[in-house]
């Protein structure tokens, strides 16, 4: 199992790169820039879910961007929640 | 290093040679766990590919030649050394012409390789 | 746990560097240990002692100082990329004949086997990029 985190907006290589190994029993965590790829109603998004894999997105950030809402599915955590993954995880990748 | 343990890791090469020093950061990385006897492998995966274009001549601009530290890697026993197939395919790199030896990876085979290792480093 | 850092963006640009200093403090909170953070390419000049900010405005490096003084969490900044972006300690400052450091003290200028050991010693490496 991975834990992914993505970081970058979902227009960049990152987004694609993270893509092409995400799969289900994977989980990605959305922070930074990488929030926007949890729009409601956007392929990037669309892509993401297509991948069964388990999807998050880190609060604070969601909430410094302007996004009150993102698409079903993708569910907010918060930094307690991040190292609370990390523990269940042994490797993290980072996409940014 | 006295009294490490061993863990292996993955570098996850993702960046351009020159676009910025992240690939000359992840080579570097590469080197030092070498030089400390730490299992270290590498996969090109994205853009991280262009790195494995041969030819590469930086001579005239004062770099370093990032495919000649490439080539350096055998010597330091880390002869493990994937590569993202379709990025390869994306650029028309002939992975038989890169610096370093390299095994052909689909993404499904990238992401098997992912979970051996107990860390990834991606740079 | 063991935990380590490595992270790659500047304080000043980005959020790894913000990211990775909430990580490490909630890290800790659940009761994990912080081995090292290792500061790698721009990311060095979140230890310099020179940035001036508004006064609205909050010093992202100072969460990093901060975790050293309460938590005595290790800080290197990897000597290769400092020297580039002029981060320079006492001892490096004085050996390449330059009038002063640069380097809060908080940090340790060192090579990148610290990260490479950070690796070999600890349960789960988190790296904190963009």
């Amino acid at each position: 199992m991975v834990l992914h985190t993505l970081s970058a907006a979902p227009s960049g290589a990152a987004f694609n790169d993270c893509l092409k190994v995400l799969q289900a029993g994977d989980t990605l965590v959305l922070f930074g820039d990488g929030v926007y790829a949890a729009l409601e109603g956007t392929a990037a998004c669309d892509k993401l879910r297509a991948t069964q894999a388990e999807l998050f997105v880190l609060e604070s950030d969601a909430r410094l961007a302007g996004i009150a809402k993102t698409a079903a599915n993708i569910s907010w955590l918060d930094m307690d929640g991040l190292v609370a993954l990390t523990e269940r995880f042994p490797r993290q990748l980072a996409w940014y | 290093m006295p009294g490490a343990e061993k863990r292996s890791v993955l570098v996850v090469m993702r960046h351009s040679p020159y676009g910025s020093s992240l690939a000359k950061a992840a080579v570097d990385v590469a080197l030092a766990a070498g030089a400390f006897d730490q299992p270290v492998d590498l996969l090109f995966t994205g853009d991280g590919v262009l790195q494995l274009f041969p030819d590469q001549d930086s001579h005239s601009l004062g770099k370093k030649n990032m495919g000649r530290q490439l080539a350096s890697l055998p010597m330091y026993d880390i002869d493990r050394v994937y590569v993202d197939a379709e990025a390869a395919s994306r650029y028309n790199l002939d992975t038989a012409t890169s610096p370093v030896e390299a095994k052909l990876l689909d993404p499904r085979e990238m992401r098997q390789l992912m979970v051996g290792y107990d860390h990834l480093l991606g740079l | 746990m063991i935990y380590s850092l490595l992270i790659l963006s500047p304080s000043v640009s980005g959020h790894g560097s913000r990211l990775g200093a909430e990580f490490a403090r909630s890290a800790i909170a659940r009761g994990h240990s912080i081995r090292r953070v290792f500061f790698l390419d721009a990311a060095t000049t979140a230890s310099s002692c020179n940035s001036i900010f508004a006064q609205d405005e909050l010093n992202p490096a100072q969460a990093w100082e901060a975790l050293h003084e309460e938590h005595a969490v290790e800080l290197v900044i990897c000597i290769s990329s400092a020297l580039k972006y002029g981060m320079l300690d006492d001892t490096e400052a004085d050996r390449h004949g330059r009038p002063c450091a640069s380097v809060n003290p908080a940090f340790t200028v060192s090579g990148l086997g610290q990260l490479v050991d950070a690796c070999a010693n600890s349960d789960r490496l988190m790296t904190f990029g963009g």
